[in-house]
């Protein structure tokens, strides 16, 4: 067993985990915060995404004690006082989601895709976010609405960054 | 899987078949071999440790070798299981022609299979990690036998489609 | 904005999940929660001849291990087959038994032999590592093709040759002859590739047995709750259904592999009783490829005849089709009543006969995966039309229009008299939608980059609803297949619905809400849906087959029919007026012509505080209706694929895809496009990219999404939809489906896109680019040999 301490949407949590706890099984078992999805045991289908220290990862490929002192974001944590984030509201308005099941990873991923577009400058057009889904798997969508949501997400994120400055 | 191949060893016949029938040899040729006892003239005990695509595992298994024509071929069989990691078995068909020369040339067929674990998650690099093994056996080997010799092959092992 | 029929209202449960508040089954945590993992033979077909569980005991943090003995000594019965086909000799199809854990026989790589309970799921995992299972190997067959061969291993002992029956549909005799007098016949071999149904949820339970109240609680990943407690007390004896609470809460998707009863639920009630815990199993993926029921693997050979005037004169069909080592719950009529019924397609053809055999191989069990059955359908009658109009030299499109069905109703030879239609008009809206005329140039112009571009049709017909009980009970069906409803108004004038459908991707929460918020004008955020577990809801058979819409809304119907005519007594009464003149209306039950009125909730609470009702009426606004359709419905449409393949590579890419369907209603078009979006997104999966690999020794070799190729974000177009609307005749609602269309209708579009592309039909699925380039290079040497 380790200590691990981590900031977790903006709190900061200790627990003793043995040192195999993958950093999925940290949230979900040990946080109960399991919005964060498995769908896969091979890192390919990206229902655990999970922003760590500003970046996207595969919080099933992670283990818990590598990342101590960890600055992490769940899906629970990106609404913020009772308002979803635009990347929410656009999964919800473009029905990007039926299942759900790998709804919260594709909104992680798509949080991540638009920030790091946008830090570089660089448009988010259909093929980009098509390519950039590459880690992610829907079975329901046929990622029409996906990658609707993801490209009005943008839109919308990219005023909220202008509204900001 | 198939596989098949071709290797010049500089020793003659006797000493090449002598090796392929010591247990320490083939142990310390064997890729992963942490035991290899012998239980009869025939049979061994092996234990082996591999690792193919994301599965790593410990195969304990026995190994017979029947056919038996001393000191020209044999084929040397076993299964192994590999736990929860699931089990490859296979044949090797072994023959040595004795070159004349203080040299001989073995070439061998290997028909293996794998199952559990390892066919689901590792069977796209069953093939290539085989070739590999193999290659390192025989490299292996050769240098046991011929320690100051390069490595000397005619014909590097060849995959055939299974 | 309109929160109605036909509003594209935003969905009620997308909250929790884009919060990250969903609760699936691996969500939930008991109470002295222990955990379980299954113990499964490596081998495609062995006897299990010991079972070693002292390592796996000595383990700190082990519970117990079970093992199949035990579990039918305990009197848990063997898992069934619940719809009888009969072969055409009269026999009875031969079911082979299948425990829960495995006993004399392990018949598939997965069968489950064992099952530990420990403390935590590593502790259960490592465990099952040591327990020491001897077998005795067996020679083994994976391949429907060789299941059949004399001297094929054999898989049970009641099933010889492996033979689970030998079935047929319509008038032989009357089909050879029309096909040896057609002036044309079209005769391919095609195969339907297996496949992973893949949700993106693995399956899981959490099984709770209450030792004082004898009582078993079960959560659990399934499309349908009360069939599952139904199956696992009559068949199973886990428990009397009045003793067992089967909860299916939010259901990460389903399509048909979560309608099973499986191994592991039983199991794991099974197991909570012997060791006083709650017992949780979660699949990890690579359990999902190997335990879930896959879908399709079908072989056969079909024959379409042509007069000279290009009319259809008959088809034939021979088809072997694979159910694995065990018959799984609806794996008998997947490929015979809910496939062979629609060979017809859009088309009138006098003569037609099925033969289907079902064989056993040493593979996952095979049962119905989106669409079932009726994908598999599809694919002959739509790769054979294609391949005809290019043996004709006629245009494809116009070979189909000749032969379509115009006039309703249409008797087809194979039982199903399709009600209602409009074939020609939704080819026409696919046409222009798809700029079909237009193609020409694009073609020529991809051929200047050194593309080939390729159309394809597809026209399908569909059978959903899965009902009327009476119609598939005469077919061998062992269940009723109606839907039950209740509907409670509460005396605020907030309403419940109780639905037996269940929602796991549908959208049921919002749409089943709309019909409510339609009929009596209450706003949708007044009315919720409840659904999925048997303890609230009084019955249902559940979602699959595209039914939830046309049997479940329809049962909402008949409940919510019941409640206007209890409100309109109680607005008469109150109101002085004749019952007949009372209309429910914006919220508020008025009397016709009058400004005399009530507000909705003002009736709510009048039935509960039961001051002032009519004279014998009981107090109470609570209806309940159990609904049996008249017939199927027949969705139908047009899908149009257009591609390029690379020449150099095989690659293809899908340019366009285009869908024109027919549904009948559509109550939310945004959720409609949702499931036309995601069925036609694996039907394109099917078509090019996935396939279930067994090697030559049984062993499942592509147990990982390593292996197993999903359709993503890339491999996919934006879609073109478009909608044809003929309302259903034997609903009220005039509801036809729409969650399987996409997967019955995409696959042949797509490889007719391909093989027009390519120039050669010599193509199968999945159209990897390796086969694509190796057909491009075949069709070349034949041309050079020419």
């Amino acid at each position: 067993m380790t200590e691990v301490t981590m900031q977790v949407n903006g709190k900061s949590v200790t627990r003793d985990v043995p040192d195999t706890t993958l950093l999925s099984d940290f949230l979900r078992e040990e946080l109960r915060l399991t919005g964060t999805h498995v769908g896969c045991d091979t890192s390919q289908c990206g229902a655990c995404v999970v922003h760590m220290d500003g970046k996207a990862v595969k919080s099933c490929t992670a283990l818990a004690v590598a990342h101590s002192g960890a600055s992490v974001t769940t899906i629970e944590g990106i609404a913020s006082g009772g308002q979803l984030h635009p990347m929410q509201e656009a999964f919800n308005e473009h029905h990007g989601l039926q299942c759900g099941f790998c709804t919260t990873g594709m909104i992680m991923t798509g949080i991540d895709m638009v920030n790091r577009y946008q830090a570089e400058g660089k448009a988010l057009t259909e093929q980009a976010i098509r390519k950039e889904l590459e880690g992610n798997i829907c079975r329901c969508t046929g990622y029409h609405n996906i990658v609707k949501a993801i490209e009005d997400a943008a839109g919308r994120m990219s005023g909220m960054a202008q509204a900001a400055e | 899987m198939d596989m098949t191949g071709e290797y010049r060893i500089g020793a003659p016949r006797a000493e090449v078949w002598a090796a392929l029938n010591d247990p320490e040899v083939l142990k310390a040729c064997i890729p992963g071999c942490e035991e290899l006892e012998k239980t009869s003239e025939t049979t061994f005990e092996a234990k082996v440790v591999q690792k193919i695509g994301p599965v790593k595992a410990k195969f304990s298994g026995a190994v017979e070798l029947v056919n038996i024509e001393a000191p020209a071929s044999y084929t040397i069989q076993g299964e192994g299981n590999g736990g929860v990691a699931g089990f490859a078995k296979g044949a090797a068909d072994v023959a040595l022609a004795d070159n004349g020369d203080a040299t001989t040339t073995l070439s061998y067929q290997v028909h293996a299979t794998v199952g559990g674990k390892l066919a689901r998650l590792g069977s796209r690099l069953i093939d290539s990690t085989a070739k590999k093994l193999a290659g390192k056996f025989f490299d292996n080997f050769h240098a046991h036998l011929s320690p100051d010799a390069e490595v000397e092959t005619e014909d590097q092992p060849q995959e055939q489609p299974a | 904005m309109s929160t109605g029929i036909g509003a594209r209202v935003k969905r009620k449960e997308d909250k929790r999940f884009i919060t990250g508040k969903g609760k699936y089954t691996d969500d939930i945590r008991m109470e002295n929660q222990a955990y379980a993992a299954f113990v499964r033979s490596p081998h495609a077909h062995a006897k299990v001849t010991g079972i070693d569980k002292s390592a796996a005991l000595a383990m700190d943090g082990v519970v117990d291990v079970l093992d199949g003995h035990q579990l039918t000594g305990d009197g848990i019965g063997n898992l069934i087959c619940g719809w009888m086909i009969h072969s055409r000799d009269g026999s009875p199809m031969n079911m082979g038994a299948w425990s829960a854990l495995a006993t004399e026989k392990a018949r598939y790589v997965g069968d489950a032999v064992a099952v530990v309970i420990a403390e935590t799921q590593a502790i259960a995992r490592q465990a099952a590592e040591l327990v020491m299972v001897d077998y005795d190997e067996l020679p083994a067959v994976a391949f429907a093709d060789k299941a059949l061969d004399a001297g094929a291993p054999e898989i049970h002992d009641n099933a010889p040759g492996n033979l689970i029956y030998d079935w047929v549909i319509g008038e032989e005799e009357a089909t050879d002859a029309a096909l040896a007098s057609s002036a044309h016949v079209v005769d391919i071999d095609l195969t339907n590739n297996r496949l992973s149904p893949n949700p993106m949820e693995p399956r899981a339970a959490v099984a709770t047995f209450d030792e004082a109240e004898d009582h078993y609680t079960l959560y659990t990943t399934s499309q349908n709750p009360h069939v599952a407690r139904l199956v696992l007390s009559a068949f199973y004896q886990v428990a009397p259904e009045h003793k067992l609470r089967v909860i299916a809460p939010d259901v990460g998707g389903g399509f048909g592999s979560k309608i099973y009863i499986y191994p592991e639920e039983i199991t794991c009630l099974w197991a909570s009783m012997k060791t006083g815990r709650s017992v949780k199993w979660t699949a990890d993926r690579s359990e999902a490829f190997m335990t879930d029921a896959h879908g399709r693997d079908h072989i056969s050979r079909v024959r379409l005849g042509f007069d000279v005037n290009n009319k259809v004169t008959a088809m034939r069909v021979d088809t072997i089709a694979n159910l694995g080592a065990y018959m799984s719950l609806f794996s008998s009529v997947t490929p015979t009543y809910l496939h062979a019924t629609l060979y017809s397609g859009q088309y009138a053809i006098p003569n037609i006969f099925g033969n289907v055999k079902a064989v056993y191989t040493n593979t996952v069990p095979v049962d119905a995966y989106r669409g079932a059955g009726r994908p598999e359908a599809c694919y002959m009658i739509e790769r054979a039309m294609e391949v005809a109009a290019r043996e004709l030299d006629v245009d494809p499109a116009e070979l189909r229009r000749q032969n379509f069905i115009n006039e309703f109703p249409y008797q087809t030879p194979v039982i199903l008299q399709y009600d209602a239609g409009d074939f020609g008009g939704n080819l026409d809206k696919a046409m222009a939608a798809a700029d079909v005329a237009g193609f020409a140039a694009r073609k020529a112009e991809a051929a200047s980059r050194g593309k080939l571009r390729g159309l394809g049709y597809s026209c399908y017909i569909e059978a959903c609803g899965i009902a009327p009980s009476a119609a598939v009970g005469s077919l061998g069906s062992g269940v009723g297949l109606w839907e039950s409803a209740e509907v409670r108004v509460n005396p605020v004038g907030t309403i419940e619905v109780l639905t037996g459908s269940h929602s796991h991707g549908q959208g049921h929460e919002t749409t089943f809400c709309q019909i409510v918020s339609d009929r009596f004008g209450v706003p949708i955020e007044n009315v919720s849906i409840v659904h999925g577990d048997t303890d609230k809801v009084q019955f249902g058979m559940g979602t699959y087959g595209s039914r939830s819409g046309a049997v479940g809304m329809s049962a909402i119907v008949k409940a919510m029919d019941k409640i206007e005519a209890k409100v309109k007594k109680i607005a008469a009464h109150q109101l002085e007026a004749a019952e007949d003149d009372i209309v429910i209306e914006g919220g508020e039950v008025k009397v016709a012509g009058t400004d005399k009125k009530l507000a909705w909730h003002e009736i709510g609470l009048a039935a509960y505080t039961a001051h002032n009702l009519p004279p014998d009426m009981e107090p109470g606004l609570k209806e309940g209706a159990f609904y049996d359709p008249s017939n199927f419905t027949f969705p139908a449409g047009t899908y149009i694929a257009e591609v390029e393949v690379d020449p150099q590579t095989g690659v293809t890419d899908i340019i366009q895809f285009t869908a024109a369907d027919d549904f009948g209603t559509i109550i939310n078009p945004m959720i409609v496009e949702g499931q036309v979006h995601g069925g036609v997104a694996q039907g394109i999966g099917q078509a090019l990219l996935e396939q279930v690999v067994y090697d030559d020794d049984g062993q499942l070799i592509t147990g990982s999404y390593m292996d197993y190729a999903m359709p993503r974000a890339d491999d996919v177009p934006f879609y073109t939809i478009e909608h044809n609307t003929t309302v259903a005749p034997s609903n009220p609602l005039g509801i036809k489906g729409c969650g399987e269309a996409g997967a019955i209708g995409a696959p042949p579009a797509v490889i007719n896109a391909i093989t027009d592309a390519i120039g050669t039909d010599a193509l199968s699925m999945p159209a990897t680019p390796q086969k694509v380039w190796s057909a491009l290079q075949g069709a070349a040497t034949q041309q050079a040999a020419e």
